[in-house]
Order: C-alpha cells, then structure tokens, then sequence
C-alpha cells in the first residue's frame, strides 16, 4: 500500500483543517447570538476535513499501474515557473517604478520568456507590444476611466 | 412588462450605453476566437474598464462579451477544428468536417444565425421567466435560501468530472476563504492570525481573478512546447466560399423542433448553477443526435449539430442572467464576475433586484437582446479579421492578459493589496488545476459562502429549532434534491468503476 499524490494532498488538506478546527472551537462566543462566530467555519472544517480523509482513504486502496511511457502531451513546466517568476517580480516592482515602467518591462521580458525574438524586426514588434500595451493602458485607464493606477516611489513616474 | 421593455432598448439605445455594449460584444467574439481564452477571461479583461462606467454600461459591456464569446468560439471551432471557448466544443464535432469538406462559409455562418436565433429565443424566456421566478424566490426564507445554497454546491461538486471528493474539498476551499476576516454578524475577526494583510478578508474579485485567469493562461504556458509551436494552422488565408446568408436561415428554420428544443436545453441548462456553456452545447447535440432523423451524418458535417450546439450556448446565456437577477446565484463564472461587478456598484442582485432596479434589469435584457444583431453586424463586417484575429500568439495575449488583471485588481479600491491576494490565489488557482481539483465549485463557495452563513446564523436565530430545515417544505425539497444529486454523482462514479475493472485490458 503505497500512497500518492491525492494521498499527499489530502494529508496536507486534513492538517490545515484540523488546525483551523481546533481555532474555530478558540474563538469568543457572542452573548446575544445563539451559535458563535466559529461555528459555520467548524461545519465547513469538518466537512473539509472529512473529505480530505476519504480522499487519503481512497487513494491508499488505489490499485496502481505501474508507471509506463504516457501518451500525454509533453509539458513545460520550466516556463510557467518563468512566468510566475516574471510576474511576482512586476508586483514587487510595481510599487517602486511605477505602473508604466513597470509594465513596460514585464510585458517585454514575459514576451521575450515565452517567444524568444530571433531577429530585428521581432525585437522591435516586442518592444513596440510592451510600450503599446503600457501606454494604451495608461491613457484608457488614467485619462478616460479615471482609475489612479500605482506611481513609483522610486522613480515618481 | 412590455413598456419597461421598451424603454429599457431606448434606454440602451443612447450611445453612453451602446458603444459599450457593441465594445463587449466585439471583445466577445475576438476573445471567443482565440483558442485558448475562455469567455471567462476575456469577461474579467472586460472588467477593469467597467469599473468608471455607469454601472448599467458595465453591465451592458459584459453581457456584449457573454454573447460575442459565445458565438466567437465557432469560428476556431470550425476552422481549426478547436474550440475557441469550451461552450462551442460541441459544434466542432461538425463544424470542421462541414468546413474540410469546403464550406467553411456555410459551417461559420450556419452557427453565427443559430447563435443569433437560439439567443433571441432565450430572450424571450429571460425576459418573461424572470418575473415569476424571482416571485418564487420571494417566498424563501432563510432556511430556503440555506437549503437552495446547498443545492446549488451540491450539484457543482457532484458534476465534478475528476471526483466527488474532490469537488466537495474544492467547495469547501471556496467556503474557508470567505470566512476569514471579521465573521458578518458580530464581526470578530477569524483566522486573520493578527496579520492587517488579512484582517479585511480576502476581496472576492482579485480571488476569483487569480485563481480563473492564472489558472487557464499558466496552463496555456505549458503546452508552449517549441518556440513557435503554439500556431497550430493558421486560418488567416482561408477563404470563405459564396453562399447565401437567405440559404442558411432557411436551413434553420427548416427545423423549428431542432431550434426550439435545442434552445430550451441551453437554457435549463444555464438556470442550473455553474453548469457551463460546453454541457449545453454537448447535451443540445447529443438530444439533436437522437431526434434526429439522418443521425448517422453527425460528425461528417451534419448542419443539425452546428445548429444545436450554437442555439444551445447563446440561449444557455439567457438562462445564467436568469438565475442570478431572480436568485442572486450565479449561473457559471461568467455571471459569478458580473455579480461582482454589481456589488461594487452597490446593486445587490436575488428576488428583489427586477422590483428594485428595473431601469437595470430591463437594461440587462435589452442589452442581452441588442448584443445579438451587434454580435451579427461584428461578423459580417469583420469575419476576415476574425481570421487573422484565432491565430494570435499566446506570448503576445499572456502579458497583456495578465497586466489587465493586475488593473481589474488594483483598481478596485486604489491598494497593492488586492494585486497581492491576485498573485496569492493565482499560485493557489494554478497549484489546485494541477492536483486535478475542479474550480467551479471553489468560485460558487466563494461567491455563496457569506450569504450561507448568514443565511444558517438568521434561520437559528429566528428558531432554534434545526429541524426546520426538514419540515418546511421548499426547504426539504431542495435538501433532497441536494442529497439526490450527490448520490447520482456517487452511484454514476461507481458505475464508472464497475464498467472500468470489468474491461479487459486492450493490448
């Protein structure tokens, strides 16, 4: 009996429900309310932590085939990785440079991750989407649908 | 009904409503086009530009792109042989054949038309069922609404394709995530572990946001193989053969059964909660594939199937916009959005929004009814573009998506904040699609969770008594058809075994 990834996933599931469990049962009840404030999060919880139970239960009696060549498409993984990467760093950096220059950049350099430009003119058409994207978006939200959108603290732009 | 009817067209009529109506409806169709993107997206793209419009131009602007993306899937369908949104899927089935076998004009237009008439006829029912439905809902008191809450859950986790459980474990995810911050009736805070990131509770848009849009454009990502490997085909040089556009209507109409029937299973199909455009498109073809009389031509371009599955997912739009102006419940994740766009412009939609808002809720029909001939115009004006437009790279549509995003979040209220829980949920969205949870019952707790709780908490303090829930007669029906449809959901998954083990393993 070995255990998988839904295994896994209900064990982590059931421990994150347990603890919260034991936190509803903490919280101060209301005098003139009959049922307190925890008492809706402790049925979700339990409801949460029974089915994450069953899931462990249901993959440990999973018969499992041994592992073969998968005809399943091959995915990269390595780019959505990127991609994540790219785009925690514009909402960290979004504060500091500022929306347009911000945005600038994260549309050129997610551009470049996903389709790496070969020539000139390809560096050009990047560059022209990641200006036009930060421009277009700057004037439509600021000047038309007035939406203050974020000033660097760095650059004050 | 009729005047407000009226006045609700002349209402958007004025241009201060029209051109958002006809800006929706074109984004719609361009993002219903690109395989890919989801009219969920392309709806939560839609947003941010909503939020400085007058809240029935919002509206208008979304419901354009429900519509416009319910027809603009066809054309990838047909062309590519790949659905352009998952409410078309079904019309791929005969789409690409009709189109391989040298008439894509005939299987485009085929499907815009049935879109167009389905979608009107859906319209007559919006416009006339609403009404009555939300008078029922009236009725309801807070067991009621538990109780009809609980069906709707229910019924989404059941319909989960991977696993019950884990539709359940999907739902209480959505639940969990509105309970933290301050708890709705005496508002101490809750598992906010004295952190100010999450003392507010976490704001239902950047959520439903992150966990949709980073979850299909991540997925995207993945199948990105080669540099290039994206643009499968491109149809930009395909040309559409000469046809009649009298021809095709007359395909249609020849069938009124087909219409018909295949609009009323779009449309009960959208009234139910979350259950999408792809199962009415599906369930429209497969009832039109047992009608019919030559059902051996479905699948080699048989114009039956298109015309099913396009009346189905333009009159499954209709029946969505139902369920939440009559119940506040939204129909799938599209309407999950427009009812967060409503609650930002402080409309609260359920029983009471038609009597409250009718200048809202007649737009809302006129808008659903005016989108069709925009969403026709849009295709006979621009179907070359329309082309060129499904063979759009997806490292140009992925940043421009995601900078939407990060705006549709910060602009709710002005703070990073929103934009922090964006990313948040987006890793949570991704993580959960790829451990096989389904996501639809996550964004329907979401959506459901505080109005549950306050509808549980109002219930027991009005009566203590619990048995309520079962003696009281809407309520008790609504919990056994709950409990009914979690047990089908158990009993077809069991069937589903049985029938796998008794195979025999194919060498």
């Amino acid at each position: 009996m070995s255990i998988g990834r839904d295994g896994i996933t209900g064990l982590i599931l059931l421990a994150v429900s347990l603890f919260l469990l034991v936190k509803s049962f903490q919280l101060p009840s209301l005098p003139i309310v009959p049922v307190g404030p925890g008492f809706y999060p402790a049925i979700v919880l339990s409801l949460m932590a029974a089915a994450s139970a069953l899931l462990v239960l249901q993959d440990l009696l999973k018969r499992r085939t041994p592992a073969g060549a998968s005809d399943a498409p091959r995915r990269n993984y390595r780019l959505v990785v990127i991609a994540f990467a790219i785009v925690g760093a514009y909402v960290a950096l979004l504060p500091f440079l500022g929306f347009r220059i911000a945005t600038v950049l994260f549309v050129g350099a997610l551009q470049a991750a996903l389709d790496r430009p070969r020539t000139v003119r390809q560096w050009v058409v990047l560059a022209t989407i990641a200006l036009g994207t930060a421009v277009m978006s700057y004037f439509i939200f600021e000047r038309y649908l007035l939406v203050l959108l974020p000033r660097g603290a760095w650059t004050g732009f | 009904m009729l005047d407000l009817l009226w006045n609700g067209l002349v209402n958007i009529a004025q241009w201060k409503y029209l051109l958002p109506l006809f800006a929706g409806t074109l984004i719609g169709v361009i993002g219903g086009s690109l395989p890919g993107v989801t009219i969920t997206m392309t709806v939560i793209v839609v947003l941010p530009f909503t939020y400085g419009l007058d809240p029935l131009a919002g509206l208008a602007a979304m419901t354009g792109v429900y519509v416009g993306g319910s027809t603009g899937g066809l054309i990838a369908c047909c062309l590519l042989g790949i659905p352009g949104s998952p409410s078309s899927i079904a019309t791929t089935f005969d789409g690409f054949p009709m189109a391989r076998n040298g008439e894509p004009g005939r299987a485009i237009w085929l499907g815009v038309w049935a879109s167009v008439w389905g979608g009107l006829l859906g319209a007559l029912f919006l416009v006339f069922l609403t009404g009555p439905l939300a008078a029922i809902a009236l009725e309801f008191g807070p067991w009621e609404y538990f109780s009809l809450f609980v069906l709707a859950m229910a019924m989404v986790a059941g319909l989960s394709e991977s696993s019950l459980l884990k539709g359940l474990i999907s739902t209480a995810i959505g639940l969990l995530i509105t309970v933290v911050g301050h708890d709705p009736i005496g508002s101490v805070p809750r598992f906010t572990f004295g952190s100010a990131f999450i003392g507010g509770g976490f704001p239902f848009l950047p959520v439903l946001i992150g966990i949709f849009a980073f979850a299909q454009i991540m997925t995207d990502l993945e199948k990105l193989n080669s540099p290039r490997g994206e643009a499968l085909q491109s149809p930009a040089g395909v040309r559409l053969e000469r046809f009649s556009h009298l021809k095709v209507n007359l395909e249609i109409f020849k069938q009124p059964f087909l219409l018909a029937w295949s609009t009323i299973v779009g449309l009960i199909i959208g009234i139910l909660p979350a259950i999408g455009g792809s199962a009415s498109s599906v369930m429209a073809y497969d009832q039109a594939k047992k009608f019919s009389k030559t059902p051996n031509r479905f699948g080699k371009g048989h114009p039956e199937g298109i015309i099913a599955s396009e009346a189905s997912n333009n009159a499954n739009v209709s029946g969505s916009l139902m369920t939440i102006m009559a119940f506040g419940i939204p129909g799938d994740a599209v309407t999950a959005v427009m009812l967060g766009a409503m609650t930002i412009h402080g409309i609260q939609s359920g029983p009471l929004f038609i009597s409250q808002n009718p200048d809202i809720a007649y737009g809302i029909y006129a808008a659903y009814i005016l989108a069709h001939p925009c969403m026709l115009l849009i295709c006979l004006a621009l179907m070359p573009l329309m082309l060129r437009v499904t063979s759009v790279r997806m490292a140009v549509l992925a940043p421009v998506v995601l900078v939407l995003c990060v705006v549709g979040a910060y602009a709710l209220n002005n703070t990073m904040q929103s934009v922090y829980v964006l990313l948040l949920f987006g890793v949570v969205g991704y993580m959960l699609v790829k451990l096989g949870f389904p996501l639809a019952p996550l964004i329907l707790g979401l959506i459901l969770g505080d109005q549950i709780e306050i509808n549980l908490v109002r219930a027991i303090m009005t009566d203590a008594n619990p048995w309520l829930f079962l003696t009281r007669p809407i309520s008790c029906l609504l919990l056994l058809a709950a409990a009914s449809s979690v047990g089908l959901a158990i009993w077809q998954h069991w069937r589903h075994q049985t029938r796998m083990a008794g195979e025999e393993p194919d060498f």
